[in-house]
Order: C-alpha cells, then sequence, then structure tokens
C-alpha cells in the first residue's frame, strides 16, 4: 500500500509543484498519472523514490514513512524499487547485460547470480540475441526493454515508469504496455507517468489526473461514480 | 560490503584508473614532488641527528699543541693529561701525521695541497673521555681544565659543535612540517580537484548507481580507493627518488672530504620513515578523494 498523506512540494522560490496530494495505491494496482507537462507527474514519482523530499506531508510506502529515510535507507527503498525513465538513463559503456545485472550487484547479489537472472530476463523480454549490445546501438523499443529488465532485476515492490512510451511508436508502445500488465500479473504495484491517456483508456486502468500541482481526478474502472 | 560489491568496487577502480590514466599521474607525480622535499628534509635530519650522536657518543677532546712545544715537553703534557681521572687514553698526532690523515681523508682531491708546506698542520693530542664521564657538564670541565694546561694553543670538543648542530636538527625537523605542512595543503587541494572532475566525468554513472540503489558507500569506494592507490604509487615515487638521492650524494665530494666518511656512509631513511611517507601519501590521496565527494555528493543527494 501507498499512501499519500497532505503531500506538497515547493521549489524555491514559490514555485508550487505539488499541492496537498492525498492518494492511496493498493498493492497490485497499475495506476496511470495523467496530466499536462508540468503537471506535477514526475514530480509525484521523484517523491516515491526519494529524489525530492516533500515540503509538507508524509509518504508511506508499504507501512514506511519514506519522508524520514536516511541516504542508506533511501538506498534500501530504491532496491525494492524498478525505475524506468523515458531517457533510459543507462551506463552507454556497458552492455545490456551489465546494465541490467548493475541493479542486482549493488545490492549484493553474487554476480554469477546477478549475470544468470538479468540474461534470463533480457531472453524473456525478447533480447536474447542483444545482450551484449551496448545501448547506444539498440532501438527505442529495445532500450525501452532493457530498462524494464533492469527494473524487474530485483523483483521490486513497486514499479515507477517516467513517460515509458514517450520515445516510442504506437506498437512497441502497446508492446510495452503488454509487458507491464504481465509485472502486475506478480502482484507488482505499477505507477505510470504519461500523457498518453489513450493508452490507459485501452487498458482500463486507474488514472489520477493531476494539474498545475493539485489532483484534480481519481478515476477508476472498479470505482463506483467513476465517469468511465 | 559484499563479494558482489567489492568485486564491482575493483572493477570501477580499475576502469577509472584506465580512463583517467594521465590525470593520475599527473597528480601522483604532484604527490611525489611534494613528499619528496618533506623526505629530504627528514633524510637531511636523520643524518645530521646520526653524525651527532656519533659525535656525541666519542666525546673526543681535541687539543692543538704551541708550535714551539720539544718532544721532552710533548711527552711530559701528554703524561699529565693522561692523569686525569676523567681520561681513558690520549693519542698524539704529530704535524707529519696530521698532515698524512689530511691527505687520505681528501682521497682524490689530495692534489688541492699540492705546494702547501707539509708542516701546516699542528700537532694535537686525541683526548679520549672514559665512558662514565661522558657527560656535557662534566667534558666541559675537563676542557676547560685543559685550556688553563700550558703548551695547549686550542682546546675544541665535539659536545660544543653537537649543541650548535642539534639547533640545526631542530630547525629541520621544524622546517620538514612547516614546509611539509604548505606542500601537503596545496597537494591536498590540487587532489581534490582532480577528483572532483573524475566525479563530474562520471556524473551520469552515479546518478544511474544512485536510481538502482547503490549505497553512498559503495558510490564513493572507487573513488576513495583510487585516491588511496594514487597517493601511494605518489609516496613510492618520492621514495625511489630519495633513494636516487643518496646515490648520488654518496658519490660526491661530502663523502670524498670525509664529512660523512668518517662517521660512515650517507644513510637512507630508515623503514619507520619510509612508511610514514608511504601513509603521508596515501592519507592525502584518499582525504583528498573524501572531501572532494562530499561536497559534490551533498549537491547531488538525491
Amino acid at each position: 500500500m501507498i499512501q499519500f498523506l497532505h503531500v506538497s512540494k515547493i521549489y524555491a522560490p514559490n514555485t508550487v509543484a505539488l499541492k496537498d496530494i492525498n492518494l492511496q495505491i493498493a498493492e497490485g494496482e497499475l495506476v496511470f498519472l495523467a496530466g499536462p507537462s508540468g503537471a506535477g507527474k514526475t514530480t509525484l514519482l521523484k517523491l516515491l523514490f526519494r529524489e525530492e523530499e516533500p515540503s509538507n506531508g508524509q509518504i508511506i510506502i508499504h507501512g514506511k514513512d519514506v519522508t524520514k529515510l536516511n541516504s542508506r535507507g533511501v538506498a534500501r527503498l530504491r532496491q525494492k524499487m524498478g525505475l524506468v525513465f523515458q531517457e533510459f538513463k543507462f551506463l552507454p559503456h556497458m552492455t545490456a547485460l551489465d546494465n541490467v545485472a548493475l541493479a542486482a550487484l549493488v545490492t549484493g547479489v553474487p554476480r554469477q547470480e546477478s549475470y544468470t537472472k538479468a540474461y534470463q530476463l533480457l531472453r524473456d523480454l525478447g533480447l536474447r540475441e542483444k545482450y551484449d549490445a551496448k545501448p547506444p546501438a539498440l532501438s527505442g523499443g529495445e532500450q525501452q526493454r532493457v530498462a524494464i529488465a533492469r527494473a524487474l532485476m530485483n523483483d521490486p515492490m513497486v514499479v515507477l515508469a517516467d513517460e515509458p512510451t514517450g520515445n516510442l511508436d504506437a506498437n512497441l508502445a502497446d508492446e510495452t504496455m503488454l509487458l507491464f500488465g504481465k509485472i502486475r500479473e506478480r502482484g507488482t504495484t505499477i505507477i505510470i507517468a504519461s500523457h498518453n491517456l489513450d493508452l490507459s483508456q485501452r487498458y482500463g486502468t486507474r488514472v489520477i489526473s493531476l494539474q498545475e500541482g493539485c489532483l484534480v481526478d481519481d478515476l477508476s474502472p472498479l470505482k463506483e461514480g467513476g465517469s468511465r | 560490503m559484499k563479494g558482489s560489491q567489492v568485486g564491482l568496487v575493483g572493477r570501477r577502480v580499475c576502469s577509472g584508473l584506465w580512463a583517467r590514466h594521465w590525470t593520475h599521474v599527473l597528480t601522483a607525480g604532484t604527490m611525489a614532488i611534494a613528499l619528496f622535499v618533506f623526505g629530504a628534509l627528514m633524510l637531511a635530519q636523520e643524518n645530521l641527528q646520526s653524525l651527532l650522536t656519533g659525535w656525541g657518543d666519542q666525546i673526543q677532546i681535541n687539543t692543538y699543541l704551541d708550535k714551539g712545544l720539544g718532544a721532552g715537553e710533548v711527552s711530559l703534557l701528554r703524561d699529565k693529561i693522561q692523569s686525569f681521572p676523567e681520561v681513558e687514553r690520549v693519542r698524539h698526532i704529530s704535524r707529519e701525521q696530521a698532515w698524512k690523515d689530511f691527505r687520505v681523508a681528501l682521497g682524490a682531491h689530495s692534489n688541492v695541497l699540492e705546494g702547501l708546506p707539509e708542516d701546516v698542520l699542528p700537532a694535537s693530542f686525541e683526548i679520549f673521555v672514559k665512558p662514565a664521564y661522558r657527560d656535557g657538564p662534566i667534558v666541559e670541565a675537563l676542557a676547560n681544565r685543559l685550556r688553563k694546561e700550558k703548551g695547549l694553543a686550542t682546546v675544541e670538543y665535539p659536545q660544543e659543535w653537537v649543541d650548535r648542530l642539534s639547533l640545526l636538527v631542530l630547525a629541520l625537523q621544524w622546517a620538514k612540517w612547516v614546509l611539509g605542512g604548505i606542500l601537503f595543503i596545496a597537494v591536498f587541494f590540487i587532489v581534490r580537484s582532480t577528483v572532483g572532475l573524475a566525479i563530474l566525468a562520471q556524473k551520469d554513472e552515479i546518478e544511474v548507481m544512485q536510481l538502482v540503489g547503490a549505497t553512498e558507500e559503495l558510490i564513493q569506494a572507487p573513488f576513495v580507493v583510487e585516491g588511496l592507490i594514487q597517493g601511494f604509487i605518489g609516496a613510492g615515487l618520492s621514495v625511489l627518488g630519495l633513494w636516487f638521492l643518496v646515490l648520488f650524494l654518496r658519490d660526491q665530494t661530502l663523502t670524498s672530504i670525509g664529512l660523512f666518511g668518517s662517521l660512515g656512509q650517507l644513510q637512507f631513511i630508515d623503514w619507520r620513515s619510509i612508511a610514514l611517507i608511504l601513509a603521508l601519501g596515501s592519507l592525502l590521496g584518499a582525504s583528498g578523494s573524501v572531501f572532494s565527494l562530499r561536497r559534490f555528493m551533498k549537491r547531488w543527494k538525491g
């Protein structure tokens, strides 16, 4: 369970990125964060993996207030999360396999075990032939799958994805969404920030809409009174 | 830190050393120069100290005789001095012997004496003090008593020089730490800046590591180890430089005129001083890295 309790984020001097956000996300949910650029979607994700700290409020993940974590606690939190970014954030001089295995190596998983699992994930995601390639040599869709493989390395409880389909064509975007659907089936909570409402409508997921830092809508296909 | 994390640090250290080898060479070279200056002062201090200890241990008084003394008077004077309770033995060095000894001490450079009369050096007594009396004030009192003896032109004893040169040793000791300290501070800032550049060059890598959950220790360790290795290599080079300096000086005039030759060869710094230089180098490298990391990581704190 993820809870936002009266969370605000104000950047100096007076830029309000998020204003008094209250929401709950259950375990195993697939949630879309929607809204135009500057609505606060990325800031909300950054608060979740503690790249940013809220100005006010509490963020509880699985019973722990992440706003109170020290640097070691932040590292442990991130080890339990899978992060997928629009710009991927790979180490370009390392192979796809190295990039994926890195997520486990930093947690202390033995090298052999890390690389075996990284290879399995890349194989499962259809990159059996490309594991040895360096990220710049991969297509956008392939890079996206490498990023997802890396996000899954530590069997995360939560996957956070910021515009994961932003650089992909329609087919690859669908493919990526199918992958997220499969990951969700394992019981992993997935939060996707995207301005592509079309995808969320097609996959019938909960959509949390933000505008100018405020939560303006929370539409769930299961929620009574929802507009869907 | 677990095995795979240690391996990860090791690989990052190797790739960092390889990727920025020129920066490391230049920084290690700068450290080597600073530590060489420090080591050279240490070398001078240690040698002067052992020279003084050697002189002090001998506690030998030199008395130069009046020119007009006959053989009988010299013999009587010698017997009188020998009877002093503090005196172990007295050795008479005639003018001829003094000339021969001086020629031998000059070795290959003895030709500078060509044309000088062989009786230019005065005859003297070397007075050896009994071990029980080898103490500054006692030797001084004996020297003063000898000064009152007729037939003795000059009385010298090394303790006077020991006392004066001790001040020089003290000055060297201070110079070593003051000059060394200034150089270390300069080197510290150089290391801090080079590590800062390395951190900036790896900003993306650090960010990725932070995002996948690497702890601060894991991210910082390779930089600290790189600094440590850099410092150790710089210190090693400075020790090597000092060794070559000693070899060079042993072949030079200091030895040939007998300043060190009579009291043993110019000595290399002992293992404790070598360990100190290596430790200082490693510490400088590692601390420069730590301070640089602290500055940057605070700025990038996720």
